[in-house]
């Protein structure tokens, strides 16, 4: 059992890696990359010569491709004090044109566009964008040399900063002495409370494992999820948290901040991760931190995405087994008669009818009887969760029913039916004690897919009730071309598949003692 | 027992003569003549509901592609006309008189809701055949060599595996994402990794049958493995093959009017574009016919081509036939 169970999962494993690398071949070698800026607010606002630096800064910070300054270039060179910082200063001033470049400036641009075009760069140099003898909005001339990344090289990268462990080093900057302490009384309770944590210098995380009062209680920031940077849809976040943060409105409590100040705010101070010179930037971190390490995530009133998606899967699963199960058997029972042909229809309407027909049907049925159609957090009501509940148990009910009864038929006519039968057992004794044992071992297997495929969500519920879930992140990601987040939730997908086949599998062995995996058993 | 052979009319000798015993004749097997099709045929239109449905399914194909041949149809042809827009049946009918167009209403754009919910059905219609003949074809002549070789089920097998573990709508999400979404670039998507389930289908029935005695019996007589998948397999597969048809055709309705509906859809005027643009019409009192129209031409269609073809595969299997 282990050793196919260690194989499963190497196996597995395998497939998540070539799945994720067939959507990455896919999304970073075919689509235009251009279109990631499809919803970029700040890529209309910059214009000419300055639109196309700032394209190539985001390309390089999402990985396509490695991006030098001509300006970077002359700040390496001086660092490593082959050029002093007057030499520098002169050198940098590049002109409008190549032509009109001082003896200096020529020198340098051409010691930089020879040794990055040796090195398989591509230097482009953009002439400045004149009206007359003024410069046109974002207009300035600009020297640069870039370079795509391979493919293979991203996926290494993406592979490999799947997981990333925190340490002392982590901070690149000067930030003091580095180290870990660990201490009984968390500074953020007011250090009397006890309340054990470790916190770092020089770490990503300042705390690196602490207590709070919310599921699962102990936190630790060691090692971190990466699933992929977002683009458009939550800019800047990791798809991992995106899916994971709670969202709506913000929870105001008393904090008391590392300067002594109190205050009602929803920050989180136990996720507070290193932002380098913060303090000098905002003078309101400087009110309230006395280290850089202020970037911080808030407190939130609803759910995660993946919460709401997991507790309306869950109730709908539970539901759906607890409903179809009888009526799967009550329609085997009375096979023929008008309970199965009204099951039969209803199995039909659902799977032939395009899903998305008998969605919007329940949501005009729902909306007729007074419930809310659509999610709102700040309402808090219970009542919202209703519709998307029925929406996602009934189509998994008739497929359930279908199985179920056609597993049930065919067992009916098997011999030890008969020989049951035979005995003298009761047609109720029969079908709950043998029959049913034996049908629901299929349907058995599908319990774990059903309960995870409840993380991921149903993307047509969500959207139809706009429900913040994880199922309404794909299709957000896609209509914003935030290839993120596509890669990040197809990883999630796959595992998820992955595990929940692997589980369904355990779960069956479980249940049918003549199911073994062990080849000896055999 | 004299006397009733004497009502026969014939003489004894014509009753009773010797006849030549001859090898050749004695071999012949008297028994009724068999045509498979015919039998399918004739079991499928025994029932009364599928004369009905089959013919429900004529007018709708037929509406689907005559109607917007005959009629031309111009979606911005009222554009520039305030009044037109979203009228219901009645209003729609008064304001223009009683014609087939109106019976429906109008749509956002003073267009007629009844013309097009036939154009659009016949785009979607179009799209589900086409991908059900490439997914078919593909599908039963791989899976066939896939359920014959052992070789190619190793490799296929884990092809399988892998492309099976993501959910078959992010594939196809992406594949439009990457391509702007035209009528065989959403063929495409749907083609591209779905003739995979229906190859492993039927991969596992060709697995099944393969070793039955009769196969094996017939292999041992030095039958070639093409005419045992032609004349001893593939006629056991046809009900199953009919209905997996069934399921399939009407899948890539929905599938179309689900991509359409997350804004990843056709940009000619499919149902499902219909349906995504006129979502907003669903909650509006007065507007709801633009909107629950072609939801209801989608179901109708779906449902009578899967009915259709569930109970096709039903007469297809041999054992009915008697």
């Amino acid at each position: 059992m282990g050793k196919y169970l260690i194989k499963r999962l190497l196996h597995g494993a395998v497939s998540i890696i070539v799945v994720v690398a067939l959507v990455m071949v896919m999304i970073y070698s075919l689509m235009e990359r251009d279109r990631i800026f499809a919803s970029d607010s700040m890529y209309t606002k910059v214009a000419s010569n300055q639109r196309t630096v700032y394209c190539f800064t985001k390309w390089e910070e999402y990985g396509y491709l490695d991006l030098v300054t001509y300006a970077e270039y002359l700040a390496g060179l001086a660092l490593n004090g082959e050029i002093d910082e007057e030499t520098r200063s002169a050198a940098s001033a590049i002109a409008r044109t190549p032509e009109q470049d001082s003896k200096v400036v020529r020198e340098y641009t051409e010691k930089f566009t020879q040794y990055y075009e040796s090195q398989g760069y591509t230097v482009e140099r953009l002439n400045a964008k004149t009206n007359g003898r003024k410069l046109v909005n974002g207009g300035q001339q600009q020297l640069f040399a870039h370079k795509d990344h391979p493919l293979a090289y991203r996926m290494w990268k993406y592979f490999t900063g799947l997981i990333s462990i925190d340490n002392i080093h982590r901070v690149q900057e000067d930030i003091g002495e580095r180290g870990l302490t660990f201490t009984l009384h968390d500074p953020v309770y007011g250090g009397d409370k006890f309340a054990p944590a470790i916190i770092g210098n020089g770490t990503v995380h300042k705390y690196l494992f602490y207590v709070d009062d919310t599921f699962p209680y102990l936190h630790q920031n060691f090692a971190t999820i990466n699933l992929g940077t977002s683009y458009s849809v939550n800019r800047g976040i990791d798809v991992f948290t995106t899916m994971t943060a709670s969202q709506g409105p913000y929870v105001l409590s008393p904090v008391t901040f590392p300067t002594g100040l109190h205050e009602d705010s929803a920050d989180d101070l136990h996720t507070a991760t290193y932002q380098a010179g913060s303090r000098e930037m905002n003078p309101v971190n400087a009110d309230r931190f006395t280290d850089d390490y202020t970037n911080v995530l808030t407190e939130k009133g609803s759910m995660s995405k993946v919460g709401f998606s997991f507790v309306i899967g869950i109730i709908a699963t539970t539901l759906a087994y607890m409903l179809a199960l009888p009526l799967g058997i009550l329609m085997a029972r009375k096979k023929d008669k008008l309970i199965d042909k009204l099951g039969t229809i209803y199995i039909v309407f659902i799977i032939a009818v395009p899903s998305l027909a008998y969605i919007f049907l329940f949501k005009a049925i729902g909306g007729k009887m007074g419930l809310p159609t659509s999610f709102d957090l700040e309402s808090g009501s219970k009542l919202m969760f209703v519709l998307p509940i029925i929406s996602l148990a009934l189509p998994s009910i008739a497929n359930l029913m279908k199985w179920l009864r056609r597993y049930m038929i065919d067992q009916m006519n098997s011999d030890y039916v008969k020989f049951a039968r035979s005995g003298g057992l009761s047609e109720g004794e029969i079908f709950s004690k043998h029959i049913l044992k034996n049908a629901a071992i299929p349907i058995v297997h599908g319990i774990p897919a059903a309960i995870l495929s409840a993380l991921t969500g149903a993307i047509i519920t969500e959207r139809v009730y706009v429900v913040p879930g994880a199922g309404n992140l794909l299709t957000e990601a896609i209509n914003k071309y935030d290839n993120g987040v596509i890669v990040g939730v197809t990883l999630f997908y796959a595992v998820l598949s992955v595990v929940s086949i692997i589980l369904g599998d355990i779960l069956m062995a479980t249940v049918d003692p003549r199911i073994s995996f062990s080849t000896k058993d055999r | 027992m004299d006397q009733d052979l004497k009502n026969l009319g014939m003489s004894e000798e014509e009753l009773f003569s010797f006849h030549d015993h001859s090898d050749l004749e004695s071999e012949k097997i008297t028994a009724p003549r068999y045509s498979y099709w015919q039998s399918v045929f004739r079991v499928f239109f025994r029932k009364k509901l599928n004369i009905v449905i089959l013919g429900v399914l004529v007018i709708l194909i037929a509406f689907a592609y005559i109607y917007p041949m005959v009629t031309e149809y111009d979606r911005f042809g009222q554009v520039l006309n305030p009044n037109a827009r979203h009228k219901s049946p009645m209003e729609a009918v008064e304001m223009f008189g009683l014609n087939i167009h109106w019976i429906l209403g109008t749509g956002g754009a003073g267009q007629s809701t009844f013309d097009a919910i036939w154009t659009g059905a016949q785009i979607s219609i179009s799209l589900a055949f086409i991908c059900a003949a490439i997914n078919m074809t593909v599908g039963v002549v791989v899976g066939a060599i896939w359920g014959f070789s052992k070789k190619v089920d190793i490799f296929m097998m884990e092809v399988y595996n892998i492309i099976g573990n993501v959910p078959y709508i992010l594939f196809i999400s992406v594949m439009v994402m990457l391509f702007t979404a035209s009528f065989w670039t959403m063929v495409l998507a749907l083609t591209i990794t779905g003739w995979l389930g229906i190859a492993y289908f039927i991969r596992t029935q060709v697995v099944i049958i393969r070793d039955r005695e009769y196969n094996l019996a017939s292999r041992c007589l030095g039958t070639s493995t093409i005419k045992i998948a032609m004349k001893n397999i593939l006629p056991f597969m046809t009900s199953v093959i009919v209905t997996l048809l069934a399921t399939e055709i009407p899948s890539y309705i929905s599938y179309e009017v689900f991509l359409a509906y997350i804004g990843m859809g056709l940009t000619d005027m499919s149902l499902g574009r219909l349906i995504f643009e006129a979502e907003s019409a669903m909650v509006t009192p007065g507007w709801q016919f633009e909107f629950w129209s072609p939801v209801a031409i989608a179901s109708i269609i779906t449902v009578v081509l899967y009915v259709i073809g569930q109970n096709l595969g039903d007469a297809s299997d041999p054992r009915t036939h008697m």
